[in-house]
């Protein structure tokens, strides 16, 4: 079966319509679910019950059951309680609790991570919880959870092509509907492949940039303006 | 009145009835323990024997199961406000800021430069401005002898300066009392001296330190008193040339013994 090039010039303006919804929910979703996510790490770890059940559950339930399950539950079951959004939004808001859930367990691994005398330390010299957690312990985690954060995201954009199946236009929902005009599967899936490959590439390099710069800041040991010769007099003991 | 200012001064850290398990583990066994004010004193005895624990009990990061912590007539703590509304954390907090702690393993804080190790507290604990943060810092790491490295990162100092570091960290909030766990325990032997000589400088100055440390011979230098604990008692205390010259119980002889084996001390 040979390529049909001219598929592509054709039907390729209407595939990036449905990547450009793609790029859209999954941004909103990763957006609306890092901050979650953090909240519900936050909350596992919680000296009080209630929002520490509450968390827990949450997570549990998410990465426990099939992401193309909760989405048919957003889909069907939010307008028996009068909840109507659009597709695309319902799409977007189970993309985003379904990434926060894997979010949080990263996040919660991440504050696990950090030695727990950074913690001590901070409480200590008189920091609140979260004063300790914002000025000492999260900065830290960051360079920890920034490479599983990333494949995160990647699947997340991946896991996105299931939500065609609650009739939101993406991607991959573009594809099928040219593919049932044309019947050319070949050249239609490997452009929808394409540019899912695209997508996930340049989020890589991107997150790869953020860890190289947040690995140097602290390694490096660069005087800040020369500010240190200029102050030194001296071993003063 | 008169009498009443003496009786407040003597039990300046006063810790009571103290009591902490952990699971099946007695690590202090009903301690009471007091300091005066300006007093330093050294807590020695075996691994295990409750001193860290003691030490953890001052400033409430160990909780006891049992007993109450006062500093200066203020509660910072009792078993009966085991759960803290955010109220009472709040004056916890505020006392602990005026207590400087100082660990074994330094703590410092890798994401920040040295400079920003002392400065941080400083802005969200006292609430100093950045101005003045850095003043203080700055002079802070120039008393420890740290003055060309307030850049310089935690990773790319030596264990010595990382926990002169610390002690600066400690002394920018203008503590009234220090405690410091085994602060030279995890240093070459050639960085110890160097930490050693700033706490005998803070102590000629008169700040009231508890120090926990196998350091014997810097223990009678500058301690007014030694606490000798086992099995998580106080078994002996009282200054360091009769504590350590001519102790008492045989315990506190044996442990003497084991430890002027390892150390070579010349007699």
């Amino acid at each position: 079966m040979a390529l049909d090039f001219s598929i592509f010039v054709e039907y390729g303006p209407r595939l990036l319509i449905g990547f450009w919804l793609t790029i859209k929910i999954v941004i909103a979703a990763i957006i609306l679910g890092m901050p979650w996510g953090l909240v519900l790490a936050l909350g596992r770890r919680s000296r009080f019950l209630i929002p520490r059940l509450a968390a827990t559950s949450f997570v549990e339930i998410f990465r426990n059951t099939p992401f193309i399950i909760q989405v048919f539950l957003f889909f069907y079951v939010l307008p028996f309680y009068g909840i109507r959004f659009p597709a695309e939004y319902v799409g977007t808001l189970a993309l985003a609790a379904f990434g926060s859930a894997y979010f949080a367990e990263i996040i919660r691994g991440g504050i696990d991570a950090v030695s727990k005398g950074q913690l001590e330390s901070a409480r200590a010299i008189g920091m609140s919880d979260w004063q300790a957690m914002k000025n000492i312990v999260l900065p830290q985690t960051l360079s920890i959870i920034l490479p599983p954060l990333t494949n995160q995201t990647l699947s997340l954009i991946k896991e996105s092509a299931i939500l065609s199946t609650i009739t939101v236009n993406e991607l991959t929902m573009s594809g099928i509907r040219v593919q049932g005009e044309i019947f050319r599967p070949f050249e239609v899936f490997i452009m929808v492949a394409l540019l899912y490959w695209g997508f996930n590439e340049s989020i890589a390099f991107l997150m790869r940039k953020i860890e190289r710069k947040a690995n140097k800041a602290r390694t490096s040991n660069q005087n800040i303006a020369g500010k240190t010769t200029s102050i030194s007099r001296g071993a003063s003991r | 009145m008169m009498m009443e200012e003496t009786k407040k001064q003597d039990n300046f850290l006063q810790l009571k009835d103290i009591t902490t398990t952990f699971g099946s583990i007695v690590a202090l066994n009903n301690v009471n323990f007091s300091v005066k004010k300006g007093e330093v004193v050294c807590l020695i005895g075996p691994s295990g024997c409750g001193k860290s624990t003691l030490l953890r009990t001052a400033n409430w990061l160990t909780p006891p199961d049992k007993g109450t912590v006062s500093l200066d007539g203020v509660l910072v703590g009792s078993e009966s406000n085991k759960n803290m509304n955010l109220n009472e954390m709040k004056v916890l907090n505020g006392i602990r800021a005026r207590m400087g702690m100082v660990f074994q393993q330094f703590n410092v804080w890798p994401h920040l430069d040295a400079l920003e190790n002392v400065v941080r507290a400083q802005l969200v604990v006292a609430k100093r401005s950045r101005e003045e943060a850095e003043k203080k810092a700055t002079k802070m790491l120039f008393d420890v002898g740290l003055g060309e490295k307030i850049h310089d990162w935690p990773d790319n100092l030596s264990g010595g300066q990382k926990q002169r570091l610390g002690i600066a960290r400690a002394l920018a909030m203008d503590p009234v009392l220090m405690l410091l766990d085994e602060p030279t325990s995890a240093l070459d032997p050639e960085l110890v001296s160097e930490v050693l000589n700033v706490l005998k400088r803070l102590a000629n100055e008169g700040m009231t330190m508890i120090i926990v440390t196998h350091e014997l011979g810097f223990a009678s230098q500058v301690a007014d008193r030694v606490a000798f604990m086992e099995d998580g008692k106080i078994i002996e205390e009282g200054p360091p040339n009769v504590i350590l010259k001519s102790p008492k119980t045989q315990r506190l002889r044996l442990f003497l013994d084991k430890l002027n084996i390892t150390s070579f001390t010349p007699s």
